[in-house]
């Protein structure tokens, strides 16, 4: 399989960037796309080039470390999927595939297709936890929670935090990473206690990262590979404006 | 002043300017009835709108809240290109989301420039008395119905009034259904009856708005 990759390059955070191409032989169609650019790196590392720095880790779509725009898509062309699940066969042979780093402002680009997206940690450091110790997981059990509450809270804590839902979003809205971060332990008996803490602690974490606002565009539902709907979104919102007028 | 406030302001005042546009199509409705009974009925309706204190109250409501609406559009624009940065230079988001959705603040402007013009051909001349004095007819109401009809006889301004109703119906139906989202509405099954509510509501206004000086250019 032959693919020209359009790469963008920039040496670090206060550099200009551009577009190289190269055009790279001997891909197959089961290599995952970071094994195509791994491929890549290959070759430049031969040729004393330079290699491509991207950002990946388990590579088994839970990380969400491996960030990258394709072709105009977060993570590539399908929904709901990571770079890392994302196979050559998605691709045709002889095809150009133009790969960019995530653009937001609160994700600035290290090198490459790297970004910093540590604003995300900066957000969780407001509240995304239990200050408590809950005990093990026999204590856990003691607390009575019916099915369909714990199952909302699950369909949520599923957030990998891998910033497609930012990177995808017009507005580089974090709404639905906070949102996820906050339903996922606000609707729990155990979130309860430190709930408005983490409500306005972490929306007003997101505001100060510079993230932009929700305009429901749902593109970030289409491209999050844990499938968190926009409703999570509008929950959140729920939350806020009965804490602004109920205290 | 919150993100949320800011985007809360935009859905209130935007679900209020619905509520107006579902009155004032209903009242536009009277135009399609034969002239004599259309002529006194919509003059009627016009003359009491004007007296009423409480539309008077209402009025002002709507004047703020299309101010606040467009104003606060304008601070969330630019506060999101902001916190955008440099735009990608592949991106295909129509793959992922609505056209519309993603182009508000166009539809938006163009909605606005035909507030203005429509603002100008009646507003102007039958509250403010600016330009061409509007005769009264036989009941002694002032003839709001035949500045409409001379407008409508206009084709050029048919065609705006029709062809400028499309955008109307494109932010409709992003907009009524992302308002009750911003507002904390998230029933799942509410919010897909919603977004079908949402379509049906944008249909109807956008059709029924642009077929109305269609029917009067061909009475």
């Amino acid at each position: 399989m032959k693919i020209t990759f359009k790469i963008w390059r920039q040496e670090g955070a206060n550099s200009e960037g551009s577009f190289k191409t190269y055009d790279i032989d001997g891909l197959t169609e089961d290599m995952s796309f970071l094994e195509a650019l791994d491929h890549l790196n290959e070759r430049l590392v031969l040729k004393g080039e330079k290699v491509v720095a991207f950002d990946h880790d388990c590579r088994e779509g839970i990380c969400g470390q491996c960030g990258v725009f394709i072709n105009g898509r977060a993570h590539g062309p399908h929904d709901h999927m990571t770079t890392c699940q994302l196979h050559m066969r998605s691709f045709k042979d002889g095809e150009t595939i133009v790969v960019e780093p995530y653009r937001a402002g609160a994700f600035p680009v290290v090198k490459d297709l790297v970004v910093d997206r540590t604003a995300f940690d900066r957000i969780i450091e407001q509240g995304a936890y239990i200050t408590a110790k809950t005990g093990t997981a026999a204590e856990a059990n003691a607390i009575l929670i019916p099915k369909e509450v714990a199952d909302n809270s699950m369909d949520v804590a599923a957030c990998i935090g891998c910033g497609a839902c930012v990177a995808t979003c017009k507005n580089a809205s974090a709404a639905l990473f906070t949102s996820a971060k906050i339903n996922h332990l606000n609707k729990l008996p155990q979130g309860q206690p430190e709930a408005h803490r983490r409500l306005v602690g972490m929306t007003d974490q997101m505001a100060i990262e510079n993230f932009g606002s929700c305009t429901f565009t749902a593109a970030c539902e289409v491209e999050c590979p844990a499938e968190i709907s926009i409703s999570s979104i509008a929950e959140m919102n729920a939350r806020y404006v009965k804490a602004k007028l109920f205290g | 002043m919150s993100m949320f406030f800011r985007k809360s302001i935009l859905a209130a005042t935007g679900l209020f300017l619905c509520i107006f546009l579902l009155v004032h199509l209903s009242a536009n409705a009277l135009l399609l009835l034969p002239e004599t009974t259309a002529r006194g009925l919509y003059n009627g309706y016009s003359t009491t709108l004007r007296e009423s204190l409480v539309i008077k109250i209402v009025a002002y409501l709507l004047y703020l809240s299309l101010i606040f609406h467009v104003v606060y559009a304008g601070i969330v624009t630019y506060k999101n290109r902001q916190s955008k940065g440099n735009p990608y230079v592949m991106n295909h988001k129509t793959e992922t989301s609505t056209w519309a959705s993603q182009n508000m603040g166009v539809l938006g402007m163009l909605i606005l420039i035909f507030i203005v013009v429509h603002l100008v051909n009646f507003w102007a001349r039958v509250k403010l008395g600016i330009g061409e004095t509007v005769r009264t007819d036989v009941a002694g109401n002032l003839d709001v119905y035949e500045v409409t009809y001379t407008l409508f006889h206009n084709i050029y301004y048919v065609l705006f009034y029709s062809v400028l109703m499309l955008p109307l119906g494109f932010h409709l139906h992003h907009g009524l259904q992302s308002a009750f989202k911003t507002l904390g509405f998230y029933h799942k099954k509410g919010l897909a009856v919603l977004a079908k509510i949402s379509l049906i509501y944008a249909i109807i206004m956008s059709v029924g708005f642009a077929i109305i000086p269609i029917i009067v250019y061909f009475k």
